[in-house]
Protein backbone atom coordinates (compact mmCIF):
# COMPACT_ATOMS: atom_id res chain seq x y z
CA UNK A 1 0.00 0.00 0.00
CA UNK A 2 3.05 2.16 -0.75
CA UNK A 3 1.86 5.73 -1.39
CA UNK A 4 -0.96 5.53 1.14
CA UNK A 5 1.47 4.52 3.88
CA UNK A 6 4.13 7.10 3.13
CA UNK A 7 1.60 9.92 3.00
CA UNK A 8 0.23 8.93 6.39
CA UNK A 9 -3.21 7.96 5.14
CA UNK A 10 -2.68 4.44 6.47
CA UNK A 11 -0.63 4.05 9.66
CA UNK A 12 2.28 1.60 9.78
CA UNK A 13 0.39 -0.73 12.12
CA UNK A 14 -2.58 -0.98 9.79
CA UNK A 15 -0.19 -1.47 6.91
CA UNK A 16 0.89 -4.79 8.46
CA UNK A 17 -2.71 -5.84 9.03
CA UNK A 18 -3.58 -5.05 5.41
CA UNK A 19 -0.45 -6.88 4.23
CA UNK A 20 -1.54 -9.92 6.23
CA UNK A 21 -5.05 -9.81 4.74
CA UNK A 22 -3.72 -9.48 1.19
CA UNK A 23 -1.28 -12.32 1.87
CA UNK A 24 -4.07 -14.56 3.16
CA UNK A 25 -6.22 -13.78 0.13
CA UNK A 26 -3.29 -14.46 -2.20
CA UNK A 27 -2.54 -17.80 -0.54
CA UNK A 28 -6.21 -18.80 -0.53
CA UNK A 29 -6.67 -18.01 -4.23
CA UNK A 30 -3.44 -19.82 -5.14
CA UNK A 31 -4.64 -22.89 -3.29
CA UNK A 32 -8.20 -22.66 -4.59
CA UNK A 33 -6.99 -22.49 -8.20
CA UNK A 34 -4.95 -25.64 -7.75
CA UNK A 35 -1.52 -24.05 -7.58
CA UNK A 36 -0.55 -26.23 -4.65
CA UNK A 37 -0.33 -29.22 -7.00
CA UNK A 38 3.15 -29.64 -8.43
CA UNK A 39 1.70 -31.68 -11.30
CA UNK A 40 -0.40 -28.72 -12.38
CA UNK A 41 2.51 -26.29 -12.07
CA UNK A 42 4.90 -28.50 -13.96
CA UNK A 43 2.40 -29.05 -16.78
CA UNK A 44 3.76 -26.05 -18.64
CA UNK A 45 7.07 -27.84 -19.22
CA UNK A 46 5.34 -30.93 -20.62
CA UNK A 47 2.65 -29.05 -22.49
CA UNK A 48 -0.48 -30.41 -20.82
CA UNK A 49 -1.31 -27.43 -18.60
CA UNK A 50 -0.44 -23.79 -19.26
CA UNK A 51 -2.26 -22.25 -16.36
CA UNK A 52 0.92 -20.91 -14.75
CA UNK A 53 2.00 -19.05 -17.87
CA UNK A 54 -1.53 -17.80 -18.43
CA UNK A 55 -1.82 -16.47 -14.88
CA UNK A 56 1.52 -14.71 -14.90
CA UNK A 57 1.24 -13.16 -18.35
CA UNK A 58 -2.34 -12.06 -17.64
CA UNK A 59 -1.25 -10.49 -14.35
CA UNK A 60 1.64 -8.63 -15.98
CA UNK A 61 -0.32 -7.48 -18.99
CA UNK A 62 -3.48 -6.39 -17.15
CA UNK A 63 -1.55 -4.51 -14.48
CA UNK A 64 0.68 -2.83 -17.08
CA UNK A 65 -2.29 -1.58 -19.10
CA UNK A 66 -4.20 -0.48 -15.99
CA UNK A 67 -1.19 1.31 -14.48
CA UNK A 68 -0.72 3.25 -17.70
CA UNK A 69 -4.39 4.25 -17.73
CA UNK A 70 -4.25 5.28 -14.06
CA UNK A 71 -1.10 7.27 -14.76
CA UNK A 72 -2.74 8.97 -17.72
CA UNK A 73 -5.78 9.90 -15.66
CA UNK A 74 -3.51 11.34 -12.97
CA UNK A 75 -4.64 8.87 -10.29
CA UNK A 76 -1.20 7.34 -9.93
CA UNK A 77 2.28 8.66 -10.65
CA UNK A 78 4.06 6.10 -12.81
CA UNK A 79 7.46 7.62 -12.02
CA UNK A 80 6.90 7.09 -8.28
CA UNK A 81 6.62 3.31 -8.61
CA UNK A 82 9.47 1.31 -7.17
CA UNK A 83 11.45 -0.48 -9.86
CA UNK A 84 13.71 -3.31 -8.77
CA UNK A 85 17.37 -2.72 -9.64
CA UNK A 86 18.73 -4.76 -12.53
CA UNK A 87 21.91 -6.85 -12.22
CA UNK A 88 21.90 -8.45 -15.65
CA UNK A 89 24.52 -11.20 -15.21
CA UNK A 90 23.42 -12.35 -11.80
CA UNK A 91 19.76 -12.27 -12.78
CA UNK A 92 20.27 -14.38 -15.91
CA UNK A 93 22.13 -17.05 -13.93
CA UNK A 94 19.65 -16.76 -11.07
CA UNK A 95 16.65 -17.28 -13.31
CA UNK A 96 18.24 -20.34 -14.92
CA UNK A 97 18.81 -21.81 -11.45
CA UNK A 98 15.26 -20.88 -10.50
CA UNK A 99 13.91 -22.59 -13.65
CA UNK A 100 15.86 -25.79 -12.99
CA UNK A 101 14.66 -25.78 -9.39
CA UNK A 102 11.08 -25.22 -10.53
CA UNK A 103 11.28 -28.12 -12.97
CA UNK A 104 12.95 -30.48 -10.50
CA UNK A 105 10.92 -29.60 -7.43
CA UNK A 106 7.59 -28.83 -9.05
CA UNK A 107 7.00 -25.62 -7.12
CA UNK A 108 7.97 -22.00 -7.13
CA UNK A 109 8.61 -20.47 -3.70
CA UNK A 110 5.10 -19.07 -3.17
CA UNK A 111 3.23 -22.18 -4.26
CA UNK A 112 5.50 -24.41 -2.16
CA UNK A 113 4.20 -22.56 0.88
CA UNK A 114 0.57 -23.15 -0.13
CA UNK A 115 1.42 -26.83 -0.56
CA UNK A 116 3.05 -26.75 2.87
CA UNK A 117 -0.06 -25.14 4.31
CA UNK A 118 -2.29 -28.03 3.20
CA UNK A 119 0.26 -30.55 4.47
CA UNK A 120 1.69 -31.91 1.23
CA UNK A 121 4.89 -33.83 1.90
CA UNK A 122 6.63 -32.66 -1.29
CA UNK A 123 5.76 -29.07 -0.29
CA UNK A 124 7.35 -29.58 3.13
CA UNK A 125 10.53 -31.03 1.60
CA UNK A 126 10.65 -28.21 -0.96
CA UNK A 127 10.33 -25.55 1.75
CA UNK A 128 13.13 -27.17 3.75
CA UNK A 129 15.18 -27.07 0.54
CA UNK A 130 14.48 -23.34 0.14
CA UNK A 131 15.77 -22.69 3.66
CA UNK A 132 18.82 -24.81 2.97
CA UNK A 133 19.39 -22.86 -0.23
CA UNK A 134 19.04 -19.51 1.52
CA UNK A 135 21.50 -20.65 4.18
CA UNK A 136 23.97 -21.93 1.57
CA UNK A 137 23.70 -18.72 -0.46
CA UNK A 138 24.34 -16.58 2.62
CA UNK A 139 27.40 -18.65 3.48
CA UNK A 140 29.00 -18.44 0.03
CA UNK A 141 27.87 -14.85 -0.63
CA UNK A 142 31.30 -13.30 0.20
CA UNK A 143 32.88 -15.45 -2.55
CA UNK A 144 30.32 -14.60 -5.24
CA UNK A 145 29.70 -10.98 -4.26
CA UNK A 146 31.64 -9.62 -7.24
CA UNK A 147 29.53 -11.62 -9.63
CA UNK A 148 26.33 -10.85 -7.72
CA UNK A 149 26.67 -7.11 -8.25
CA UNK A 150 28.04 -7.29 -11.79
CA UNK A 151 26.06 -5.98 -14.72
CA UNK A 152 24.35 -3.36 -12.58
CA UNK A 153 22.09 -1.15 -14.68
CA UNK A 154 20.15 0.77 -12.05
CA UNK A 155 16.40 0.80 -11.58
CA UNK A 156 15.54 0.56 -15.25
CA UNK A 157 12.47 -0.66 -17.07
CA UNK A 158 12.43 -2.13 -20.57
CA UNK A 159 10.80 1.07 -21.80
CA UNK A 160 13.62 3.24 -20.40
CA UNK A 161 16.38 0.93 -21.53
CA UNK A 162 15.30 0.56 -25.15
CA UNK A 163 13.51 3.88 -25.44
CA UNK A 164 10.21 2.26 -26.39
CA UNK A 165 7.03 4.26 -25.94
CA UNK A 166 5.29 2.67 -22.92
CA UNK A 167 1.86 2.72 -24.61
CA UNK A 168 3.15 0.92 -27.69
CA UNK A 169 5.02 -1.56 -25.52
CA UNK A 170 1.96 -2.29 -23.38
CA UNK A 171 -0.20 -2.83 -26.47
CA UNK A 172 2.47 -5.07 -27.99
CA UNK A 173 2.63 -7.10 -24.82
CA UNK A 174 -1.16 -7.49 -24.79
CA UNK A 175 -1.05 -8.81 -28.36
CA UNK A 176 1.79 -11.13 -27.38
CA UNK A 177 -0.26 -12.41 -24.44
CA UNK A 178 -3.29 -13.24 -26.57
CA UNK A 179 -1.09 -14.92 -29.21
CA UNK A 180 0.70 -16.91 -26.50
CA UNK A 181 -2.60 -18.09 -25.01
CA UNK A 182 -3.87 -19.19 -28.41
CA UNK A 183 -0.62 -21.04 -29.14
CA UNK A 184 -0.74 -22.65 -25.69
CA UNK A 185 -4.27 -23.93 -26.24
CA UNK A 186 -3.20 -25.46 -29.59
CA UNK A 187 -0.23 -27.19 -27.99
CA UNK A 188 -2.42 -28.42 -25.18
CA UNK A 189 -4.91 -29.96 -27.62
CA UNK A 190 -2.14 -31.92 -29.35
CA UNK A 191 -0.54 -33.24 -26.18
CA UNK A 192 -2.02 -36.29 -24.53
CA UNK A 193 -4.27 -35.32 -21.64
CA UNK A 194 -2.89 -36.06 -18.19
CA UNK A 195 -5.14 -36.85 -15.27
CA UNK A 196 -4.05 -35.40 -11.95
CA UNK B 1 -16.39 -21.70 -22.07
CA UNK B 2 -14.19 -21.18 -25.08
CA UNK B 3 -16.41 -18.32 -26.28
CA UNK B 4 -16.01 -16.51 -22.99
CA UNK B 5 -12.23 -16.64 -23.29
CA UNK B 6 -12.34 -15.30 -26.82
CA UNK B 7 -14.64 -12.49 -25.69
CA UNK B 8 -12.38 -11.59 -22.75
CA UNK B 9 -9.25 -11.67 -24.93
CA UNK B 10 -10.89 -9.44 -27.54
CA UNK B 11 -12.10 -7.02 -24.85
CA UNK B 12 -8.62 -6.84 -23.36
CA UNK B 13 -7.07 -6.16 -26.77
CA UNK B 14 -9.57 -3.35 -27.39
CA UNK B 15 -8.81 -1.76 -24.01
CA UNK B 16 -5.05 -2.12 -24.56
CA UNK B 17 -5.25 -0.64 -28.05
CA UNK B 18 -6.99 2.37 -26.49
CA UNK B 19 -3.55 3.28 -25.09
CA UNK B 20 -2.36 3.91 -28.63
CA UNK B 21 -4.99 6.56 -29.23
CA UNK B 22 -4.72 8.52 -26.00
CA UNK B 23 -4.31 12.18 -26.86
CA UNK B 24 -0.98 13.52 -25.65
CA UNK B 25 -1.02 15.01 -22.18
CA UNK B 26 2.33 16.03 -20.78
CA UNK B 27 1.99 18.53 -18.03
CA UNK B 28 2.02 16.30 -14.99
CA UNK B 29 5.56 17.39 -14.08
CA UNK B 30 4.33 20.89 -13.36
CA UNK B 31 3.43 21.79 -9.81
CA UNK B 32 -0.11 22.99 -9.02
CA UNK B 33 -0.64 26.73 -9.47
CA UNK B 34 -1.57 27.32 -5.79
CA UNK B 35 1.68 25.75 -4.59
CA UNK B 36 3.63 27.81 -7.06
CA UNK B 37 1.93 30.99 -5.83
CA UNK B 38 2.85 30.12 -2.24
CA UNK B 39 6.45 29.49 -3.24
CA UNK B 40 6.64 32.82 -5.03
CA UNK B 41 5.25 34.62 -1.99
CA UNK B 42 7.60 33.02 0.49
CA UNK B 43 11.07 34.51 0.80
CA UNK B 44 12.72 31.21 1.64
CA UNK B 45 14.39 31.05 -1.73
CA UNK B 46 16.67 34.02 -1.09
CA UNK B 47 20.15 33.41 0.23
CA UNK B 48 22.15 36.48 1.20
CA UNK B 49 25.54 37.13 -0.36
CA UNK B 50 27.12 36.86 3.11
CA UNK B 51 25.61 33.44 3.67
CA UNK B 52 26.80 32.19 0.29
CA UNK B 53 30.29 33.66 0.77
CA UNK B 54 30.59 31.98 4.15
CA UNK B 55 29.52 28.62 2.73
CA UNK B 56 32.00 28.90 -0.14
CA UNK B 57 34.82 29.74 2.29
CA UNK B 58 33.83 26.81 4.50
CA UNK B 59 33.98 24.54 1.43
CA UNK B 60 30.35 23.43 1.84
CA UNK B 61 29.90 20.41 -0.48
CA UNK B 62 26.12 20.94 -0.60
CA UNK B 63 26.58 24.13 -2.57
CA UNK B 64 25.84 24.07 -6.29
CA UNK B 65 26.12 27.59 -7.68
CA UNK B 66 24.69 28.21 -11.13
CA UNK B 67 25.55 31.25 -13.22
CA UNK B 68 22.63 31.87 -15.60
CA UNK B 69 24.34 34.70 -17.51
CA UNK B 70 25.89 34.28 -20.93
CA UNK B 71 29.14 32.41 -21.44
CA UNK B 72 30.98 35.66 -22.21
CA UNK B 73 29.91 37.30 -18.97
CA UNK B 74 30.78 34.13 -17.11
CA UNK B 75 34.29 34.13 -18.55
CA UNK B 76 34.65 37.74 -17.54
CA UNK B 77 33.83 37.22 -13.88
CA UNK B 78 32.34 34.37 -11.89
CA UNK B 79 31.87 33.40 -8.30
CA UNK B 80 34.46 30.71 -7.55
CA UNK B 81 33.01 27.21 -7.92
CA UNK B 82 30.03 28.33 -9.98
CA UNK B 83 29.12 26.57 -13.20
CA UNK B 84 27.68 28.32 -16.21
CA UNK B 85 24.23 27.32 -17.47
CA UNK B 86 23.20 30.12 -19.83
CA UNK B 87 19.55 31.02 -19.28
CA UNK B 88 18.48 30.01 -22.77
CA UNK B 89 19.98 26.52 -22.28
CA UNK B 90 18.41 26.03 -18.86
CA UNK B 91 15.93 23.36 -19.90
CA UNK B 92 18.27 21.34 -22.12
CA UNK B 93 18.42 17.69 -21.14
CA UNK B 94 22.17 18.03 -20.53
CA UNK B 95 21.51 20.07 -17.41
CA UNK B 96 18.51 18.19 -16.07
CA UNK B 97 20.78 15.82 -14.16
CA UNK B 98 22.46 18.72 -12.37
CA UNK B 99 19.35 20.74 -11.60
CA UNK B 100 16.86 17.95 -10.92
CA UNK B 101 18.30 16.42 -7.76
CA UNK B 102 17.52 16.62 -4.08
CA UNK B 103 20.99 16.48 -2.55
CA UNK B 104 22.73 19.76 -3.24
CA UNK B 105 21.31 23.27 -2.91
CA UNK B 106 21.07 24.84 -6.35
CA UNK B 107 21.73 28.58 -6.13
CA UNK B 108 21.05 30.77 -9.15
CA UNK B 109 22.69 34.12 -9.70
CA UNK B 110 22.87 36.67 -12.48
CA UNK B 111 23.90 40.32 -12.64
CA UNK B 112 20.77 41.46 -10.83
CA UNK B 113 18.31 38.97 -9.47
CA UNK B 114 15.73 39.14 -12.27
CA UNK B 115 17.21 36.53 -14.59
CA UNK B 116 18.03 34.25 -11.68
CA UNK B 117 14.46 34.62 -10.39
CA UNK B 118 13.18 33.58 -13.78
CA UNK B 119 15.51 30.58 -13.79
CA UNK B 120 14.24 29.71 -10.32
CA UNK B 121 10.61 29.96 -11.47
CA UNK B 122 11.24 27.81 -14.55
CA UNK B 123 12.97 25.08 -12.57
CA UNK B 124 10.29 25.25 -9.89
CA UNK B 125 7.69 24.69 -12.60
CA UNK B 126 9.63 21.63 -13.72
CA UNK B 127 9.16 20.24 -10.22
CA UNK B 128 12.83 20.48 -9.18
CA UNK B 129 13.66 20.92 -5.52
CA UNK B 130 16.27 22.73 -3.37
CA UNK B 131 16.27 25.85 -5.53
CA UNK B 132 17.58 29.17 -4.27
CA UNK B 133 18.32 32.64 -5.59
CA UNK B 134 21.26 34.79 -4.57
CA UNK B 135 19.64 37.92 -3.18
CA UNK B 136 20.61 40.97 -5.23
CA UNK B 137 22.71 39.05 -7.73
CA UNK B 138 26.28 39.89 -8.67
CA UNK B 139 25.71 43.65 -8.26
CA UNK B 140 24.95 43.17 -4.61
CA UNK B 141 27.77 40.62 -4.35
CA UNK B 142 30.21 43.34 -5.38
CA UNK B 143 28.59 45.91 -3.08
CA UNK B 144 28.75 43.69 -0.03
CA UNK B 145 31.47 41.08 -0.42
CA UNK B 146 33.99 42.44 -2.90
CA UNK B 147 33.82 46.14 -1.91
CA UNK B 148 32.23 46.21 1.53
CA UNK B 149 31.19 49.68 2.79
CA UNK B 150 32.90 50.68 6.00
CA UNK B 151 30.47 51.09 8.92
CA UNK B 152 30.23 54.53 10.50
CA UNK B 153 31.74 55.52 13.83
CA UNK B 154 28.50 54.94 15.74
CA UNK B 155 27.60 51.58 14.16
CA UNK B 156 26.91 48.57 16.35
CA UNK B 157 29.52 45.91 16.99
CA UNK B 158 27.52 43.51 14.85
CA UNK B 159 28.04 45.85 11.91
CA UNK B 160 31.78 45.85 12.57
CA UNK B 161 31.83 42.07 12.82
CA UNK B 162 29.99 41.84 9.51
CA UNK B 163 32.43 44.29 7.97
CA UNK B 164 35.34 42.25 9.32
CA UNK B 165 33.91 39.12 7.78
CA UNK B 166 33.24 40.84 4.47
CA UNK B 167 36.72 42.29 4.18
CA UNK B 168 38.15 38.88 4.99
CA UNK B 169 35.91 37.34 2.36
CA UNK B 170 36.88 39.96 -0.19
CA UNK B 171 40.50 38.91 0.24
CA UNK B 172 39.47 35.30 -0.13
CA UNK B 173 37.60 36.01 -3.36
CA UNK B 174 39.91 38.79 -4.49
CA UNK B 175 41.50 37.87 -7.76
CA UNK B 176 41.95 39.33 -11.22
CA UNK B 177 40.36 42.74 -11.70
CA UNK B 178 38.79 42.91 -8.31
CA UNK B 179 41.97 42.76 -6.22
CA UNK B 180 42.95 46.29 -7.11
CA UNK B 181 40.00 47.78 -5.37
CA UNK B 182 40.46 45.65 -2.31
CA UNK B 183 44.22 46.00 -1.84
CA UNK B 184 44.35 49.16 0.28
CA UNK B 185 42.25 47.54 2.96
CA UNK B 186 44.20 44.31 3.00
CA UNK B 187 46.39 44.72 6.11
CA UNK B 188 43.52 45.68 8.35
CA UNK B 189 41.42 42.88 6.99
CA UNK B 190 44.01 40.23 7.76
CA UNK B 191 43.86 40.94 11.47
CA UNK B 192 40.11 40.83 11.60
CA UNK B 193 39.97 37.62 9.63
CA UNK B 194 42.04 35.80 12.26
CA UNK B 195 39.68 37.00 14.96
CA UNK B 196 36.78 35.58 13.04
CA UNK B 197 38.52 32.24 12.67
CA UNK B 198 39.26 31.98 16.37
CA UNK B 199 35.64 32.30 17.39
CA UNK B 200 34.73 29.72 14.81
CA UNK B 201 37.25 27.19 16.06
CA UNK B 202 35.95 27.54 19.59
CA UNK B 203 32.47 26.77 18.39
CA UNK B 204 33.64 23.70 16.55
CA UNK B 205 35.35 22.30 19.63
CA UNK B 206 32.18 22.85 21.60
CA UNK B 207 30.33 20.53 19.30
Amino acid sequence: MGPLTFNGIISTEWNYVIALLIGLAFGYILEASGFSSSRKLIGVFYGYDFVVVRVFITAVSVSMVSLLYLDYLGLLDFSQLYVLPTYVNAQVVGSVIMGIGFLMGGFCPGTSLTALAIGKIDGIIFTLGIWLGIFGFSEIYPFIEDFYVSGYMGNVTIMDQFGVDPYIFAFGFAVFAVVAFTAASFIRKRVKEVQY
Amino acid sequence: MQKRYIFLAALFLVIASGLLFLPGMKQKTQIPAEHFLNDIHSNNRYLSTDEIAERIIDGDPMLFIVDVRTEKEFDNYRIPGAINIPFKDLLLDDWAGYLDQDIQDVIFYSNDDILSEEAWALCKQMGYSNLYVMDGGLNYWFETIMLPPKPGELSSSADFDLFAFRTGASIFFGSGSTTIAVKPQAPKAKKTLTVKKKTKKAAEEGC
